[in-house]
């Protein structure tokens, strides 16, 4: 019987190893619970990366609107929607990456029985505005969206809804927004980079800017489709909007990955040796064509000239301006709304006869002027690039109709900006851009996208709703026109 | 806890260790041959009948024994044979012939948890492999020597040094999860898995969909293939039904050579091989054009250049236009060759070049990339001792592989070290251990995928055919400066888009260590003759440490990453065995068990950020930017499992066997823990129903079985958390993560039924072996893509069902060749065909998951109703004619790029080995051939683009040249037809990179560059000579000597896929069906010698 003995043995090993295994299926390394403040950092810089990348493979924009153009590869400027999965990284980044974790933090601070009523209220109507934000973006691009079916894991297959009924309810929710931002007290205070980090410390008061400025936008956005809801936005928005560059709308950058500005990762030289870009022709040839004081902080020189690349064809990198310094720093900011674009839309307001004060010069004026500002001009120069015939409000050399003179200044003002200069592009029509010709050897029939086409994901998973949504908009192409590109 | 048995095993193995040798008195010697065929046979048992005494015999068939027994009876036993005895009388020398057992009812295989069946009981499907057929071509990795030789065993190498190897038996079963057969040694199982990433959290591609990477091998190449006694593979569910809960890919049984008691045996193999690339499977470049997107008149500055397709620019300052290369164009659709023309190329900027500055001949290149790769060397030296005393047995061995890659500056090292032993304590109840330790250090592992590490992205894709790459090498070895053929611009500064290959090899490299330790102590008590007891504990662990660089001066940010993980994993069981026969007639084994499985994962991966201040400094703390905090990982797995087996034999024709497994795993959510795993299976020995009518039926066995066998969750899948990326400076960041836990998962099911017949006919002369089978997946643990909309880009759900259907074949035929005749040949053959099917999967999917998406616009995926991982892309447009549309332009249209265009299965695979023995010396050669399955080619996709290829040049149907201007009468006309079904007559340019009708510039289908993957290849061929018995006994120190010359992978008989080997892949794993710088095949040829002391 001693044999047992070691029998036994093993079988008291196996014993003395059982301990309880309930904790094996947690993750160790990763939270359970976050601050819901955290999750709205996030989103927010999600959003801005987003938007200010120049990665071929997630941002393309500066390239339809022909500020810049490519000098080997030209898959993109050719409109080449699917070599890369261009759509799908915008849609993704908007829905997973911003709007979910919006959600998150909603439900937590919804969730948490504590938090002072009023800071509540401003922590919600933040979230709200840049939900706004970013269903806007989504909306303007591909039209007709998921939207009152999204954000639920459980359902996998939203139907998509009408692009004007998703408007029409983000243009509730952002009223509803901004009458609950109450600017005597705190929002999300340290969380918020957009209006309380570095020498932007305005917290709740810029808010009711930044809502009140973007309310004017998508107010703008309908003017052409809806001009009753329209008007009454602009009207409404028009006295709380932003008043100076000190208003803007930014996002702060840091000059250490991953919190530097995205185009520094395709631009930099220090963190790339890539030299996949260059200032268009299109567009460098207006910026000579005006003496535009904002060509240094645009753009490098060839031999002390500025010049643009053949848009859509190979360029030469060395041959032609680039990106500036300025523009390719790591810790250059973002912009997601500003002072130039709202004065550009109150001109506009005043030229739609929209009961908005000032003239469309003198709203004209400032827009230009505070770009030039912006960029790091000085009065001065605003005031004699101003004064030249082909920049004149007044002088029927700067355009043939206030679409066409707002048109490109705003297309310059928005330099940088490719996603909004497109939207503003396809809603004002100017300045007459053309694609690559198939005359000198590009492929025929290109058009200049006024839509993006839906990403591959949702047609091969949610088949059904997004050939419904395509079907609904006269195919899913992108030459469709959106709902509020009417001319 | 693991140091703790470590320590106790040591131990105990030293004790073995010392038991002395009894050696003395008589001294008795032989040889033992195959009756038939008068092969010599190794390994076989040899024993003094009534004592404990016993040896084995060498590769020569050759024995020693010594006895004190005054009238010695020896009995010989071998697997496959019948046993004899031989009574030696007064003789020293014998000479034995065993007579292989027709009915090899008496063979003996190892199946699930190291539990000895004898083959003939068997009721489901196994294949042997014997160890001498994995080390015959002595490659470094026993599971590559395993492709070809087992019906249903599918294997497919990668050429990376040291890379991965993917092993799948009976095809993919999981949508998602781990497919990889498991490895078990001794009874224990042991990882296999490989550390290649797959897609960050950041949404970067990892190494296996083609992303930065390097292919790091898999675990199972720690074994020693000098240590493989044989190899089981057991195929379907029913055999590894005990294995409950990770059983669903099949096994791979090793069972390891053990000492024998009273002998002492020493082995000493020392083998070279060198390996060169086949030239069949790497790039071929077109000589008649070079650098350049295009050969326009006017170049990108607005000058007009004199000789279309260079720039005209001042290269000297004196404002001097001239012709230069446009060396920033990475395609070589430029200027065409002209040796009279002198123009600046990239060399001239380089100050240290005797051509600095220097106008050189327009040519095309002397020495092209194939000269990059050089000769490869691999040196295996072992050294195996083992032997016994009266109660114990030992065995120690050490291994050392040196191998030299076929790339500048890459190696690997093993050293190998096993030790076993066992004591028999007292009467039947014996200890016995095994401990291995492996330390594989490699350096300059292949880079792989669409990387600038990986020099094929730029010889296969981005290329330019002047550039020479011994004057790159030159440039490079000068000054270990990034010399680059691709300057950013005319100052020659920076590299625009590619590295010196030289720099990228010996600045940009890696390395890695890894220390792996596996073994196991086990006790075994044989309580009476019906009755015995297992206790075992094994363990396997791994520690590694893998560093990978970038220097300052390369195109990509300077960067040092480091990625240390170490893995263990513990098996504790308890076996109780019963044999006993009920009455004469029906006979019984039981089989009643238990297993705690302990499995821990600990890894940390850190990466400097934004580039390292000092160069050449590899420390994290060398970071330029402060470094993102490291990705930390901790996976625990825990599984109980409970099993009992019984098996009844009625008159050994008639065998019944059925168990049953209950695993409760911790990798699935309390209450849908549990799980029974039930399998029954039958087999009819009919041979022996007609013993007497049919004496040609050497055996006769039909068999059939079913069996559920499962695959639990990957662990961490069940409950939901934040991700916490990087925070904006002191702003803290949390995140919802991309996919969504489950806590309702339960494990994913495979139900197989199988059956099979096996036969042999006239004193086994010849005989067949046939196999169907059947295996539904259910209840699939997917880890499905979602909508994005949905606010996650991935979902865990248990929904889906893969069916895998198919049939193997193997077959074995001795034409010539009896007892005594001086020549034989053996020849065996195997045959699989699976046909993979999706049947159903969540609904959400859309009738498909997307497994990986690739660069090129190619996605890996299941599709309801198509076999397992189709490839998705654009395709052709067809007319009803059957013939591909093209647009006005005279282009290709596309399809959606949700098209089917390639199934990565292959129709079937198989493999034909023949052994020739002439006397002493035999040859062995192994045909591997697998028909059909598709590849995508990103290689051709790009390469086209760029105008490397051969095909892009040449001339077209008109009889000019093709690259000359459509004006020019140059041009193509593609085959196909117009929208309204005419044949197609227009002709579409190659002159220009941009607008050419090959490769992507203008996004054709890429239904275009998938490629049929077939293969035949002569994978193994060895010619060995064993020195005669008579001779080798002259030298008394020697009991055999063996000399091979030894070749692998020597021909590529039959492939369809150009420039490149069609079973070249990224990593293991389940994304197949995709190239991207696939690395050549590498034939090596090489020696060994066998000294048995």
């Amino acid at each position: 019987m001693k044999r047992l003995l070691f029998l036994i043995m093993p079988g008291i090993l196996l014993l003395s190893c059982v301990k309880s295994l309930d904790d094996y299926n947690i993750d160790q390394k990763k939270p359970t619970t976050a601050p819901a403040a955290t999750l709205f950092t996030g989103a927010i810089k999600n959003m801005a990366d987003v938007l200010a990348s120049s990665n071929v493979n997630t941002n393309v924009f500066r390239l339809y609107v022909q500020q810049w153009t490519t000098t080997e590869y030209l898959d993109e400027p050719r409109y080449n929607l699917t070599a890369r999965t261009i759509p799908q990284a915008l849609w993704q980044a908007l829905y997973r990456d911003v709007l979910m974790d919006l959600k998150e933090a909603k439900r937590l601070i919804e969730a948490d029985p504590l938090l002072d009523a009023d800071e509540k209220s401003n922590q919600l109507a933040q979230i709200e505005i840049v939900e706004v934000y970013a269903w806007s973006v989504l909306v303007n691009s591909f039209g007709n969206i998921p939207y009152s079916e999204a954000l639920n894991v459980d359902n996998a297959l939203p139907k998509y809804d009408d692009a004007a009924a998703v408007y029409a309810d983000l243009v509730v929710r952002l009223d509803a927004a901004l009458s609950n931002l109450k600017p005597a007290s705190d929002g999300f205070g340290e969380a918020d980079l957009l209006y309380n980090y570095g020498s932007v410390t305005t917290e709740v008061a810029g808010w009711v800017k930044f809502g009140n400025s973007l309310k004017l936008k998508l107010g703008m956005i309908l003017a052409d489709s809806d001009v009753n809801t329209a008007s009454r936005m602009v009207q409404e928005a028009a006295p709380n909007v932003f008043t100076s560059n000190a208003d803007n709308t930014r996002f702060p950058y840091l000059s250490a990955i991953p919190n530097n500005n995205p185009i520094s990762n395709s631009l930099n030289p220090s963190l790339t040796g890539r030299q996949d870009f260059v200032g268009a022709e299109a567009f460098i040839n207006k910026l000579n064509d005006v003496n535009d004081p904002r060509r240094p902080f645009f753009f490098t020189t060839v031999n002390g000239t500025y010049i643009g690349g053949k848009y859509g064809f190979a360029n030469t990198y060395v041959n032609f301006s680039t990106a500036s310094p300025k523009v390719v720093a790591q810790d250059f900011e973002s912009l997601l709304l500003d002072y130039s674009e709202v004065e550009f839309l109150l001109a506009e307001a005043v030229e739609r006869g929209f009961t908005v004060a000032g003239t469309a010069a003198e709203h004209y004026n400032n827009g230009v002027t505070a770009s030039i500002l912006y960029w790091g001009g000085t009065a001065a120069n605003a005031n004699a690039y101003l004064a030249q015939p082909a920049v004149e409000y007044s002088n029927p050399a700067s355009g043939s109709s206030w679409r066409e003179k707002i048109g490109t200044q705003k297309w310059i003002a928005l330099y940088n900006r490719g996603y909004d200069a497109w939207t503003e592009w396809r809603r004002l029509d100017f300045p007459q851009l053309s694609p690559p010709s198939a005359a000198e050897g590009a492929p025929a029939g290109l058009v200049i996208p006024t839509r993006l086409i839906y990403p591959v994901n949702e047609q091969t998973l949610n088949t059904v709703n997004n050939q419904a949504a395509a079907d609904a908009m006269g195919g899913d192409a992108v030459s469709s026109k959106l709902f509020w590109d009417i001319n | 806890m693991k140091h703790y048995y470590l320590k106790k095993m040591i131990l105990f193995l030293i004790l073995c260790a010392f038991k002395t040798i009894n050696a003395q008195e008589r001294s008795i010697s032989g040889t033992v041959r195959d009756q038939k065929d008068g092969l010599p046979l190794p390994g076989v048992s040899v024993t003094v009948r009534g004592t404990n005494i016993g040896t084995q015999t060498g590769a020569n068939g050759g024995f020693t024994i010594r006895t004190t027994e005054p009238n010695p009876v020896l009995h010989f036993s071998y697997i496959g044979y019948t046993g004899q005895q031989i009574s030696v009388g007064n003789r020293t020398v014998l000479s034995v012939a065993l007579v292989p057992d027709a009915t090899q009812l008496g063979e003996v295989v190892v199946t699930a948890l190291g539990v000895n069946r004898q083959k003939n009981e068997l009721p489901y499907a196994a294949q042997q492999v014997g160890g001498a057929e994995v080390t015959r071509t002595r490659g470094g990795n026993f599971v590559n020597a395993l492709s070809g030789k087992v019906a249903g065993l599918n294997i497919k190498q990668t050429n990376s040094l040291g890379g991965s190897t993917n092993v799948i038996i009976r095809g993919y079963k999981s949508i998602n999860g781990n497919n990889q057969a498991l490895f078990v040694i001794d009874g224990v199982p042991v990882s296999n898995a490989n550390t290649n990433t797959t897609v960050s959290p950041t949404g970067v591609r990892g190494q296996q969909e083609g992303g930065a990477g390097y292919d790091y091998g898999n675990a199972a190449a720690d074994i020693n293939p000098d240590d493989i006694e044989s190899i089981n593979v057991l195929k379907g569910a029913a055999a590894t039904a005990l294995y409950g809960s990770r059983a669903a890919n099949g096994a791979i049984i090793v069972t390891t050579k053990k000492g024998h008691r009273n002998s002492l045996n020493v082995t000493v193999n020392s083998g070279v091989t060198f390996g060169n690339i086949d030239k069949t499977t790497f790039a071929e470049y077109q000589n008649e054009y070079g650098a350049g997107y295009s050969q326009n008149t006017v170049d990108g500055t607005g000058n007009v250049v004199p000789v279309p397709g260079f720039w005209y620019r001042d290269v000297l300052g004196g404002g001097q236009r001239e012709l230069v290369s446009q060396f920033t164009a990475d395609a070589s659709y430029g200027p065409k060759f002209d040796p009279s023309l002198l123009v600046y190329q990239w060399d001239a900027l380089d100050p240290t070049s005797p051509t600095y500055l220097t106008k050189t001949p327009w040519v095309a290149a002397i020495n092209g990339p194939e000269s990059f790769y050089r000769t490869s060397v691999t040196s295996n030296q072992n050294v195996t001792i083992s032997g016994g005393g009266e109660t114990t047995t030992f065995k120690a061995g050490y291994t050392r592989n040196d191998q030299t890659g076929v790339l500048p500056n890459s190696k690997i090292t093993k050293d190998l070290f096993n030790f076993s032993g066992s004591y028999e304590m007292v009467k039947n109840l014996t200890a016995s251990a095994s401990a291995n330790f492996s330390k594989i250090n490699g350096l300059g592992r292949y880079g792989t995928g669409y990387d600038g590490k990986n020099p094929n992205q730029q010889f296969r894709q981005w290329w330019q055919t002047n550039v020479d790459i011994e004057q790159q090498k030159d440039a490079y070895f000068r000054n270990e400066q990034n010399i680059t053929w691709n300057w950013q611009d005319l100052t020659g500064t920076k590299p625009i888009y590619s590295d010196n290959p030289y720099w990228t090899r010996y600045k940009n490299f890696q390395n890695d260590t890894r220390n792996r330790y596996f073994g196991n102590a086990a006790l075994n008590w044989k309580v009476n003759d019906w009755f015995d007891i297992v206790g075992r504990v094994g363990i396997d662990g791994s520690d590694e440490i893998q560093e990978e660089r970038i220097a300052v001066g390369s195109t990509d940010v300077a960067e040092y990453a480091r990625f240390n993980r170490s893995f263990s994993e513990t098996n504790f069981d308890l076996l109780l065995n019963f044999n006993k026969n009920i009455n004469e007639d029906i006979s019984f084994r039981g089989l009643l068990g238990a297993n705690l499985r302990r499995s821990n994962l600990n890894s940390i991966r850190a990466t400097t950020n934004g580039g390292l201040v000092v160069p050449e400094l590899y420390s994290l703390s060398n970071t330029i930017s402060p470094i993102e905090p490291p990705v930390e990982q901790y996976q625990r797995v825990g599984v109980d499992g409970h099993f009992a087996n019984a098996t009844f034999g009625y008159k050994e024709i008639l065998f019944l066997d059925g168990s049953i497994r209950r695993d409760q795993s911790t990798t699935l959510p309390k209450g849908n823990d549990v799980f029974w795993y039930p399998s029954i299976a039958g087999s009819l020995l009919f041979s022996n129903l007609v013993k007497e009518t049919a004496p040609w039926l050497s055996l006769g066995k039909i068999r059939l079985n079913y069996a559920e066998v499962g695959n639990d969750a990957p662990p961490l899948s069940v409950l939901d958390v934040y991700e916490k990326p990087t925070g904006f400076g002191s702003v803290p960041i949390f995140s919802i993560p991309n996919t969504k836990s489950n806590s309702n998962l339960k494990p994913e099911r495979t139900k197989s039924l199988e059956a099979g017949i096996e036969t042999a006919f006239f004193s086994s002369k010849f005989g067949f072996d046939f196999t169907w089978y059947k295996t539904n997946t259910v209840d699939q643990i997917t880890d499905v893509t979602v909508s994005s909309a949905s606010g996650y880009t991935r979902r865990f759900l248990n929904a889906g069902e893969v069916q895998n259907k198919g049939i193997e074949l193997t077959a074995f035929v001795n034409p010539v060749g009896t007892s005594n005749s001086a020549f034989s040949w053996n020849m065996n053959i195997n045959f699989a065909r699976n046909r993979s099917e999706v049947i159903s999967l969540y609904e959400g999917a859309g009738g498909n998951i997307q497994l990986t998406s690739f660069q090129g616009g190619v996605s890996i995926n299941a599709a309801i109703g198509q076999p397992y991982g189709v490839i998705r892309g654009t395709g052709y447009n067809y007319h009803e004619n059957g013939q591909p549309i093209v647009n006005a332009q005279g282009y290709y249209t596309a399809s959606s790029s949700n098209t089917i265009i390639g199934d990565p299965n292959p129709e079937w695979t198989g493999g034909v080995a023949n052994t020739f023995r002439y006397k002493d010396l035999s040859l062995n050669f192994l045909i591997d051939v697998s028909k059909g399955g598709d590849v995508f080619s990103l290689d051709q996709w790009y390469g086209q683009g760029t105008g490397l290829y051969p095909n892009t040049v040449g001339l077209n149907d008109l009889g000019n040249p093709k690259r000359n201007s459509i004006a020019n009468g140059g041009g193509i006309i593609q085959p196909g037809v117009k929208a309204d079904g005419t044949p197609n007559d227009i002709r579409v340019p190659v002159e220009n990179g941009n607008t050419t009708a090959y490769g992507y510039p203008m996004n054709p289908p890429r239904q275009a560059y998938v490629y049929d993957a077939s293969y035949v290849k002569l994978r193994e061929l060895a010619l060995n000579y064993s020195f005669p018995d008579d001779l080798v006994s002259k030298i008394r120190a020697f009991k055999g000597i063996d000399v091979s010359l030894i070749g692998r992978n020597l021909w590529i008989i039959h492939k369809n896929l150009p420039y490149s080997d069609p079973e070249e892949a990224l990593s293991s794993g389940n994304f197949m069906g995709y190239q991207s710088g696939a690395y050549p095949a590498v034939r090596t040829i090489g020696f060994n010698v066998r000294f048995r002391l």
